[in-house]
């Protein structure tokens, strides 16, 4: 089950849900509007590398804007930290963006339960397009679970900023995994 | 939760949902399998999100149309939907995706009280023709949790979008000038 606008407005005055900063004209009738922070990263080597970490370049985005290239892949922000320790989030772009050709996650909209902090959107345009700093980018909605739940404390935790993949990290332990 | 086909039927018989045109051979076990509309609009230019997006319709021909990789085309769902009472999720199905066929670029969501055809964000990995009214992919219908808030009623941008619905995030960045445009 998806969480209604109402619902969700309910559960970030009660705590079930945390947005900060929360402004209540950001609610959709089933999501909540996210808008994109004033900084981006782009890798700088030519190939990226799974298992290394990836060097970035900062990219401001002031405030005339900056316009994304397609083929670049530009890792941006939330300015909201949005997360949950009962529901599970989902974090899409919205409408409005997709009508622009603007991808903003790549293959993983689904969040943890217990991820607190800001969210890294993957952005990658299919056309030219000039964005914006503050501009409601995506929506995060919110679906209830079941099961006992055991909450995120993973390397993202309390993120603020755009996160490169820190899959490195994990990297040793996968390929224990796949000698053993 | 999602809907399974026998509760879609049963959802539309009682008015909780709308399709139009609806076909009941085009219940799946658990979807709607709906139709790409006959309208599309090519965005081959440099879009700016504070300015309004300049791109052509055209009719898709009934002997089709080939989609290049480097364009955003702005489509159409066939069908109108809407439900006061579920959200919908709207997606390609696995022939489309084998295709190399995004049928959206951000949410599939559509909020509860959506009454709409949908606009599609179309983008193809290589070039591929499409044809009119052809079976695109799979609507889906979830419950939802909490008090109703139908996107008519907050007056929401494309609540009632009649054909393609462009971007109007310039409506709500109305305070910034758009970059040199091309």
């Amino acid at each position: 089950m998806i969480l209604t606008g109402p619902e969700i407005t309910a559960a970030a005055a009660d705590g079930r849900i945390r947005i900060t900063p929360f402004t209540p004209a950001q609610v959709n009738p089933n999501s909540y509007n996210v808008r994109l922070g004033p900084l981006l990263l782009v890798y700088t080597s030519d190939i990226i590398d799974a298992c290394q970490p990836n060097p970035t370049r900062p990219v401001p985005i002031g405030e005339a804007g900056v316009v994304l290239q397609p083929g670049e892949l530009y890792l941006g922000h939330t300015i909201e930290e949005v997360g949950s320790d009962v529901y599970v989030p989902l974090l899409f772009g919205r409408s409005s963006v997709g009508r622009l050709g603007l991808f903003v996650e790549i293959t993983a909209p689904i969040g943890d339960i217990g991820f607190h902090g800001q969210w890294t959107l993957m952005l990658t345009p299919t056309r030219p397009l000039r964005v914006y700093p503050e501009m409601k980018i995506g929506q995060v909605m919110f679906f209830v679970s079941a099961g006992a739940r055991d909450l995120y404390h993973g390397k993202y935790q309390g993120s603020a900023g755009p996160q490169p993949s820190r899959y490195w990290h994990d990297v040793h332990r996968d390929l224990r995994r796949e000698a053993s | 939760m999602i809907l399974t086909a026998a509760k879609i039927q049963a959802a539309r018989d009682s008015g909780d949902l709308m399709i139009d045109p609806f076909e009941p051979g085009r219940l799946s076990p658990n979807a709607y399998d709906w139709r790409l509309g006959e309208q599309i609009r090519l965005c081959d230019g440099i879009l700016d999100a504070a300015a309004v997006t300049r791109c052509e319709e055209h009719l898709i021909p009934v002997t089709g149309m080939v989609l290049w990789p480097e364009n955003l085309y702005l489509g159409l769902t066939l069908e109108r939907t809407c439900s006061v009472r579920y959200a919908q999720l709207l997606n390609g199905n696995r022939h489309i995706g084998a295709l190399g066929i995004w049928v959206h670029v951000s949410a599939p969501l559509g909020h509860v009280g959506h009454a709409i055809q949908w606009t599609l964000e179309i983008r193809v990995v290589r070039p591929v023709r499409v044809y009119p009214r052809m079976t695109f992919g799979k609507l889906v219908f979830l419950y939802v949790h909490g008090d109703h808030d139908s996107y008519q009623q907050i007056g929401a941008k494309y609540a009632a979008t009649a054909g393609i619905g462009l971007s109007r995030l310039h409506e709500e960045l109305a305070g910034r000038r758009p970059g040199d445009q091309p």
